[in-house]
């Protein structure tokens, strides 16, 4: 059976905001699943209901990481509200992706 | 520009897993990499550890064959040479002579087993304990090289376990024989002193003071055999120098490491 390239997973609420996210991860290794976690708990305290993950394993889809620019995994790339903000890493400074998500303000 | 700054903080704080270039994808696993750094320094530590015990057990070994065969051996040759003096007549001086020579020099031979035997195991170290061995060890230095050195302990009569008093005091010959060969120094004080749960090692002179380069040098093999000592009883050495004011090297273990 032919590997799922994205996986793609909706929580947006009908008349929200919803925050669009692409995560560039590569396979299982350690920062890209910390970055999974990381962006789903963040979602989840801050955008109940009302965001959208799109996961990009840049190992099954390198073309994707080309066209998005990516030059490192993990990459976050909020697609949706507009300006498109990159975030780089494993996403562990809670406070630091808040702010640079435009979730909290800056310090 | 604050996107390039986020970039370098992520690959500077080991937040990055993959690479992605034009063709491939580069798997930077520093984690791992590091972990295996970290075992394989662990595996060199316990393999200098083992080395060294060996070293002290073969020194021993050695020290104990000198000590009861070749001195022994030397011993009769001395009382030997004393049975023909004493058997020699007026008349045959330069028997006489030539058996005068050979007794002296058979004391030297004896005299230099003896030094020999005491340099590759200190015997003083199993009967008297560290504290005294250290005190007679900065005694000798100054007798041998004329250096003034002072030892200085808050110890008493306290023991420690055979291995930590072997380890203390071969970095306590080392650092005197750097003292003694580089520092050009006229003092030298050692102090073996217990501060709360550590047991801290000092040894200082009045020298030209190692120099930064020198002291974390990967060619100073007596520098590095210190600190390997130290670091297999999960101590520490540091090592500072300032010009014209000498060298003070000092070494921290935990004193649950020396019983």
């Amino acid at each position: 059976m032919k590997a799922r390239k994205r996986e793609r997973r909706t929580y947006a609420k009908p008349g929200g905001e919803t925050y669009v996210f692409r995560l560039f991860v590569v396979g299982n290794e350690s920062n890209s699943t910390q970055a999974r976690g990381n962006l789903a708990r963040l979602c989840e305290e801050h955008l109940k209901g009302r965001y959208q993950i799109e996961t990009v394993d840049v190992l099954k889809d390198a073309a994707a990481a080309h066209k998005n620019n990516v030059l490192v995994t993990p990459t976050l790339i909020l697609i949706k509200p507009f300006p498109k903000v990159t975030v780089f890493g494993n996403l562990s400074d809670t406070r630091q992706v808040l702010a640079a998500l435009r979730l909290i303000g800056d310090e | 520009m604050k996107e390039t700054e986020a970039l370098v903080r992520a690959l500077k704080t080991h937040q990055v897993d993959g690479i992605v270039g034009e063709r491939h994808i580069m798997i930077c696993r520093m984690k791992k990499v590091e972990e295996k750094l970290e075992n394989s320094r662990d595996q060199v530590r316990a393999l200098a550890a083992r080395l060294q015990f060996l070293r002290e057990s073969e020194r021993t070994a050695v020290a104990r064959e000198l000590h009861d065969e070749f001195g022994q051996a030397l011993t009769s040759l001395q009382l030997g040479l004393s049975w023909i003096a004493c058997k020699v007549t007026p008349q045959q001086q330069p028997v006489q002579a030539k058996t005068r020579s050979l007794s002296a020099l058979v004391t030297t031979m004896i005299q230099s087993v003896k030094r020999i035997a005491v340099e590759l195991r200190p015997g003083v170290l199993d009967e008297l304990g560290l504290v005294k061995t250290l005190q007679s060890e900065a005694r000798a230095f100054e007798g041998h090289t004329g250096i003034r050195c002072r030892f200085q302990t808050n110890l008493g009569k306290a023991t420690f376990d055979r291995a930590g008093s072997v380890s203390i005091f071969r970095i306590v010959q080392a650092a005197l024989t750097n003292v003694s060969r580089h520092a050009q120094a006229s003092r030298a004080a050692i102090a073996l002193m217990k501060r709360n749960n550590d047991l801290m090692l000092t040894v200082n002179d009045n020298g030209k003071g190692i120099t930064k380069k020198l002291a974390q040098s990967h060619n100073s093999l007596g520098i590095i055999g210190m600190r390997e000592r130290a670091l297999a009883l999960d101590g520490t050495l540091t090592l500072r120098g300032s010009t014209g004011k000498g060298t003070t090297l000092a070494v921290r273990i935990p004193l649950s490491r020396m019983r």
